[in-house]
């Protein structure tokens, strides 16, 4: 008749009394249809776009490499100027969480004495209200299930004692501890009850495009974040003395966190490192490479200076007059696109440190918000983040510099004595290297997340502490 | 000793609610707090299930200090509130059957339907949501709850209040029972005549003090409402 406390089952117990009070509940159907309305939308449209940008991005990158092939005989430099168009992969999880992508651009154009940059490079830090707009499956889960979360569980604790019930709870003699940790549970299976199937869908889709473990971190991430505002909820609802009080509290800590504390960060970002506005970009840029970078001996004399140190390399030093002409104008070439990698080395590195340093202030950022954390990290295992635009971009550049050099050679080959008469064909553009985009392995991807992961779990580690020591402190009668 | 009070005191925010308290409830003893609105009544009853700490002094029950042992004590506790409120979502059995496993017992479903139709419930009513019951039917949950969880100590904050004669005296035949089988109670209450009719002694207390106790066995009920009314004109 009578059996000794058991802890799994009475915790089964308070899980099942949760998840019956829960799903019985209109609110629950109505935020469940809420959620999964906009996370079908969400997906469909996001597999939408993305295969769509695959389609396109395929089909200028063929269009791009048959411009070049069939570009006609020119002079070899002349073909450099001309230049060709590379494109950043989508990865598979694109889909899902497009990051800095539609901001950041995938297209670059690689030619002579120039690197691009995307056009709308300094708009990356006024994302976070884009985002929101742009309704991803991301965005509806960073978002929406917090609230789903506060709209299931403000009155976890206060209907309760609101209720009455707490008192005979409490008479029982279960721990509250063990109650709380039924309560989170119980919202926690009603959670997966709406998200369950769709994860393990997105898992399906993600593993047989070859991106699982990719997707099952990302999967594990999200709960994580889930489960700080889950606690969250039950920290409050345990804290305040009515219901009321509890939805408020939790819905300004949501507006605080979701919406206020990114556009927050982003400016504190804009401020610790500002970025030049592209035409103020241009402009330094250009000044450089016509007058050399300030404080250095000028172009002419450090473009000598670099032929003079290549002659040397060469073996060629105080024999340039025996040299031929084609020879001279390779090493000339070769030594102004040294000078001009320089410069943009230089200015295209500053701007990028400034960028990576926004990064890290964003990263840190999420001290003051759980979603800035997941945001980075969501981003980052999806591969559309700074870190990926920024690794295409680096490989990107490699390939130019490998191709114009390679172009400047085979001029100084076989140029002659005319090196501007000389013309190459399409043998010539079919030997140029092919652009292959390396991302970022998972390895690099966690280390530079790093901060992300430890200010997320953090936050977990604290508001779960928070919850516990409310449960066990919580007032039985006010 | 099933309950007992050393020199317990509460204030609130410099109001004293309770004075020294010192009592003592032995097993099958039924003692009925009388008392007006103020008098110290749930305040003492609160301190007995752990649910304030006291200023000064301890409340223990079945040897266990509430302030540092709540948990275990209340293992053997059972509590009924003036209005017990359960889960109104759940049937008059569902809340009965939660309630007796989160105590850690789980006599099956059988058992704690016979429960309910001892405690007096209706077999019809049994498998309704309790959003359907009346406060009596709720009041009797209670008591089937304290059955099932084979209680040796019982509280009670004023359980007859607002309950029609018929459900009142149901609910006396059931603590009597109760009684019988050797639980401790603490009742407060207003009802002098359920007093007198269940319970083996009875206090008085007036401004967070017991000011008369004594037992039902020697008074009268006439004389025990002089002994109340003399306290209450003071």
């Amino acid at each position: 008749m009578t059996d000794a406390p058991v802890a799994p089952r009475i915790l089964r117990e308070v899980l099942l009394k949760e998840l019956r009070g829960i799903t019985r509940d209109g609110r629950f159907r109505m935020a469940a249809v809420v959620v999964l309305t906009l996370l079908v939308a969400a997906v469909t449209f996001g597999l939408h776009t993305a295969r769509q940008a695959e389609a396109e991005r395929e089909a200028a990158q063929q269009a791009a490499e048959e411009s070049w092939l069939s570009q006609g005989e020119k002079n070899p430099h002349v073909a450099a100027h001309y230049g060709k168009y590379v494109f950043k992969p989508p990865g598979v999880l694109a889909f899902f969480d497009p990051g800095v992508d539609a901001y950041l651009g995938v297209t670059l154009k690689l030619e002579a004495h120039r690197q691009h940059l995307p056009h709308d490079a300094a708009a990356q830090d006024a994302s976070a209200l884009q985002r929101f707009g742009q309704l991803s499956p991301a965005a509806v889960l960073q978002l929406f299930v917090p609230l789903m979360l506060i709209a299931l569980g403000f009155g976890a604790w206060t209907a309760e004692r609101e209720g009455g019930t707490l008192r005979l709870l409490a008479a029982t003699g279960i721990p509250p501890q063990r109650l709380l940790t039924g309560k989170a549970l119980g919202l926690a299976v009603a959670l997966g009850m709406v998200l369950g199937l769709p994860m393990l869908a997105g898992l399906g889709y993600a593993v047989v495009a070859g991106e699982g473990v990719r997707a099952g971190l990302i999967a594990t991430l999200y709960g994580v974040y889930f489960a700080v505002y889950l606690s969250v909820v039950l920290f409050i609802s345990a804290r305040v003395a009515s219901s009321q009080q509890a939805l408020v509290a939790l819905v300004a800590f949501w507006g605080v966190t979701c919406l206020v504390a990114p556009r927050v960060v982003a400016e504190v970002s804009t401020l610790a490192a500002p970025l030049p506005s592209p035409a103020a970009f241009a402009q330094e840029l250009s000044r450089s490479l016509t007058d050399g970078l300030p404080g250095t001996e000028g172009r002419e004399a450090r473009v000598e200076a670099i032929a003079a140190e290549m002659l040397r390399k060469e073996g060629f030093e105080g024999a340039e007059t025996l040299m031929d002409d084609a020879m001279l104008q390779g090493i000339e070439l070769a030594a102004e696109a040294a000078f001009e990698a320089e410069v943009l080395d230089h200015h295209v590195g500053g701007l990028l440190a400034d960028l990576a340093w926004q990064e890290r202030v964003a990263q840190w950022g999420a001290v003051a918000s759980p979603l800035l954390a997941l945001r980075s990290l969501s981003a980052a295992l999806a591969g559309t983040d700074f870190a990926h635009h920024h690794a295409f971009q680096v490989q990107a550049e490699t390939y130019r510099r490998q191709l114009v050099a390679m172009l400047n050679a085979e001029l100084a080959r076989r140029g002659g004595d005319d090196v501007w008469r000389y013309r190459a064909g399409r043998e010539l553009w079919a030997r140029a290297p092919v652009f292959e985009h390396l991302p970022p392995g998972l390895g690099d991807v966690l280390a530079s997340q790093r901060v992300a992961l430890g200010v997320l779990f953090g936050w977990l580690a604290l508001v779960a502490f928070g919850a516990a020591r409310a449960a066990r402190r919580i007032r039985v009668v006010l | 000793m099933v309950f007992e009070a050393i020199g317990l005191r509460k204030e609130y925010q410099g109001a004293v609610a309770l004075h020294g308290l010192d009592l003592q409830i032995d097993a099958g003893d039924v003692f009925c707090l009388l008392g007006a609105n103020g008098a110290g009544k749930t305040t003492t009853i609160q301190l007995f299930l752990g649910f304030i700490e006291p200023t000064a002094g301890s409340a223990r029950v079945l040897g266990h200090d509430m302030t540092r042992e709540s948990v275990a004590a209340r293992a053997g506790l059972a509590y009924i509130p003036e209005n017990v409120m359960l889960y109104p979502h759940l049937t008059g059995l569902e809340n009965l059957t939660f309630f007796t496993r989160l105590a850690g017992r789980d006599p099956g479903a059988q058992a704690l339907r016979t429960i309910l139709e001892e405690a007096g419930l209706q077999a019809a009513a049994i498998d309704r949501p309790v959003n359907t019951y009346s406060k009596g039917m709720r009041q009797k949950v209670g008591v089937a709850m304290a059955v099932a969880k084979e209680a040796r100590a019982l509280l009670l904050d004023e359980p007859t209040s607002g309950l029609d004669p018929r459900a009142s005296n149901e609910f006396s035949r059931l603590l009597t029972r109760l009684r019988d089988q050797g639980v401790a109670i603490l009742m407060a209450t207003h009802d002098l005549f359920r007093a007198q009719e269940v319970g083996t002694r009875v206090g008085i207390m007036k401004h967070g003090q017991l000011v008369a106790c004594r037992s039902t066995a020697e008074l009268t009920p006439a004389e025990l409402e002089r002994i109340y009314l003399e306290h209450m004109h003071d």
